[in-house]
């Protein structure tokens, strides 16, 4: 049965998995003109989504062999270590919400009043019936630490010119992913596809981006869908509805009080 | 013919006690030797049987049906729609069979959380088809609605192993909250009370296993379409092959009128062997070890045996040479001899089966007690043992043990008669 639910910061999800993908350079890169490109794109990609404090609504639409549910959430986050989410929608799943300070997770349950905190073995389980899993949230914050990345194609590439970038996992990184690979499109470096490949160099999963839309001067994408490779008809799609950056938020906004009361 | 054989027996049995103290310690090795044979079998015997008493009544049955998707992945949604439960109970009206949900969840009381393995039973059926229920520690095996929790929020009761309570640190009556993705992909939770705390089951369950009610299942899952798994206990428990064929027409026939849907896969019924193969294995194992094992014991028991007559022949070789010189066929000769082995021999097994079934039937009824230092019994091949470890007495196998042993015994007997045919009568008598 390996089904878990999971409490998870949706928010960060989609977006921060990949901002994260490619900070690992910024500081001990040697100073060379390729390494300046890897930590430019890390730095855009980082504040893409987040910036350094965010609020943000979306919705997350999740498609199954078995089922077909969409939520609507609300989603706070400030640097890379503290985000905040909670369900508003359908009904049944009101008021659920999740907090992730660091690398860990705590889900608050309206139905029960309690606050439960999600132990490692359960990190590997899905959030919310979607394929995100909770480590997807928590590897965010060690994504830097966890890989080496680097250009590996400049160029066109189906028409349009793009960065490539290739994450890989340092030795003694504690991660799922062999190898991670991120594009860029070159004029505006919006993303626009990063594949996930298992160790033994096979593609895992997709993640597509679109519907890009200027905030703050960047073009941001404000759609992503994650693709299982072994369940083509299965697939998560997360859309921002509304995102707003440098909203003044305190750290002990993100606090398990305010997990609790916050509804 | 007759009454010269009738007449070496006399003679062998008169030679034997000649030498009773020789004799009587090649009869202790032997009959010991048997005795630990004996021994040996009961007490793996008493194992096997508590195994396939683990590995049926406990919680497998004697025959399960599931999914095809749930054998393979635990597929939360291959689940057999309930009319399949009321038509097993028709095509096996002799039968118990007790239907079961499952689901992967987290635990969490107080401070720790931990993954579980969420089992759902009818507490009317599960009884009568299997001792799951029964092997309570301590608190009442209740199923269902049970006292709110303090601030006031609904709670049912659940069952949980031994060492989920010991690690989780739960008592009888304690809180324990249970999260879960449910059938329609939201989060199913809820708040239960502890009713009771299980003995152990099998490794997995003791660690994992959370029990509750069907319906308690029902709404924290948000899956009511069927069960699945059916647990079927049958009347005849050596002869599944029957009961399993029954059952399979049926499934064929329920399938061709209401068809399941295809990601599930097909209904498949299982015997017990099937399900827990290495159980099966095992106890094939360890039949073909009782024969090994009795044969290497019996065999340094008859080196015993070898010498007291390679003695026997040597010290009689003048005595032998006058019989040959008066007439006597060397043959006759190596029939005494070979008498002689056999009349030791048969002491041997009567004493020994006496002895060995005397002390077997104590194992029986009284076992071997480790209580004082493993109160929770032992674990072995994923299996868990009660703490007083009982013999069982196959009359068969003390049969057998016999047999092997006088087999060995005759065995080593042929050197030495063989000896006495090489006898030169000249050169003996000299």
């Amino acid at each position: 049965m390996k089904r878990d639910w999971a409490a998870a910061d949706v928010a960060a999800t989609g977006g921060k998995l990949l901002k994260l993908a490619l900070l690992p350079l910024c500081l001990l890169a040697p100073v060379t003109a390729v390494a300046l490109e890897v930590d430019e794109l890390i730095r855009h990609m980082d504040k893409l989504w987040r910036g350094n404090t965010s609020a943000a609504v979306m919705t997350m639409t999740v498609n199954t062999r078995r089922y077909q549910r969409t939520m609507t959430m609300e989603a706070w986050s400030r640097g890379k270590d503290y985000s905040l989410v909670v369900v508003r929608k359908p009904i049944k799943d009101k008021d659920v919400a999740t907090l992730k300070v660091e690398e860990n997770i705590w889900n608050y349950l309206p139905k029960i009043n309690r606050v439960t905190k999600i132990p490692a073995s359960m990190m590997s389980g899905s959030w919310m019936g979607s394929h995100f899993t909770n480590d997807d949230l928590v590897k965010e914050s060690t994504f830097e630490d966890d890989y080496a990345s680097s250009i590996t194609f400049e160029g066109e590439r189906g028409g349009q010119a793009i960065y490539e970038i290739t994450a890989i996992p340092n030795p003694d990184a504690a991660v799922v992913w062999g190898k991670v690979i991120i594009n860029f499109e070159q004029t505006s470096l919006a993303p626009l596809q990063a594949l996930y490949f298992d160790e033994e160099g096979l593609l895992v999963r997709t993640m597509t981006f679109d519907q890009a839309r200027e905030i703050d001067g960047r073009l941001t994408p404000m759609r992503m869908r994650l693709q299982p490779e072994d369940k083509p008809e299965e697939s998560t799609t997360i859309i921002y509805e509304k995102i707003d950056f440098d909203v003044p938020l305190e750290a002990s906004f993100f606090s398990l009080q305010n997990l609790k009361r916050r509804r | 013919m007759t009454s010269n054989l009738a007449m070496f027996v006399f003679i062998a049995w008169r030679n034997i006690w000649r030498y009773p103290i020789r004799s009587l310690l090649t009869v202790f090795a032997l009959a010991g030797g048997l005795i630990i044979v004996i021994l040996y079998s009961v007490l793996l015997e008493g194992m096997t049987r508590q195994m396939v008493t683990y590995a049926t009544d406990m919680s497998t049955g004697h025959l399960q049906l599931h999914r095809r998707a749930f054998i393979d992945d635990q597929d939360l949604y291959a689940t057999l729609p309930w009319s399949y439960l009321n038509a097993a109970e028709t095509a096996l009206p002799a039968a118990s069979v007790a239907p079961r949900l499952y689901a992967a969840g987290l635990a969490s009381a107080q401070a720790s959380s931990t993954g579980v393995l969420i089992k759902a039973v009818d507490a009317a059926r599960e009884p009568r088809a299997t001792r799951l229920l029964d092997s309570v520690r301590s608190g009442t095996a209740e199923l269902g609605p049970a006292s709110d929790s303090t601030d006031g929020l609904p709670r049912a009761n659940v069952v949980v192993g031994t060492q989920l309570a010991k690690n989780l640190k739960l008592q009888v009556d304690s809180e324990l909250i249970l999260v879960t993705q449910a059938a329609d992909g939201s989060i199913g939770n809820g708040l239960f009370r502890v009713a009771a705390i299980l003995k152990p089951v099998d490794t997995a369950f003791d660690r994992t296993g959370v029990l509750m009610s069907i319906d308690t299942y029902q709404s924290l899952m948000s899956l009511d379409s069927g069960f699945h798994e059916l647990a079927v206990k049958t009347p005849d428990a050596e002869n599944l092959g029957t009961g399993q064929a029954l059952l399979q027409q049926t499934l064929e026939r329920l399938a061709r009128e209401q068809p399941l849907d295809e990601l599930g896969g097909a209904a498949v019924v299982r015997n017990w062997r099937e399900i827990n193969p290495t159980i099966s294995d095992m106890l094939k194992l360890s039949q073909s070890m009782v024969v090994v094992i009795g044969f290497i014991v019996v065999s340094l028991a008859s080196l015993g045996m070898l010498n007291t007559m390679l003695m026997a022949v040597h010290e009689r070789t003048h005595e032998f040479g006058i019989l040959l010189a008066i007439g006597m066929k060397s043959r006759w000769l190596m029939v005494m001899v070979l008498i002689e082995s056999f009349l030791l021999a048969l002491i041997s097994a009567a004493i020994g089966a006496a002895l060995g079934t005397w002390l077997g039937r104590y194992l029986q009824t009284h076992g071997i007690d480790f209580s004082g230092t493993m109160p929770d019994g032992y674990d072995w091949a994923g299996m868990s043992f009660e703490p007083v470890m009982r013999g069982y007495l196959d009359p068969g196998h003390v049969v057998n043990a016999c047999l092997i042993m006088t087999l060995v015994a005759m065995l080593s007997s042929l050197l030495p008669s063989w000896r006495t045919v090489r006898l030169k009568p000249a050169e003996v008598m000299r």
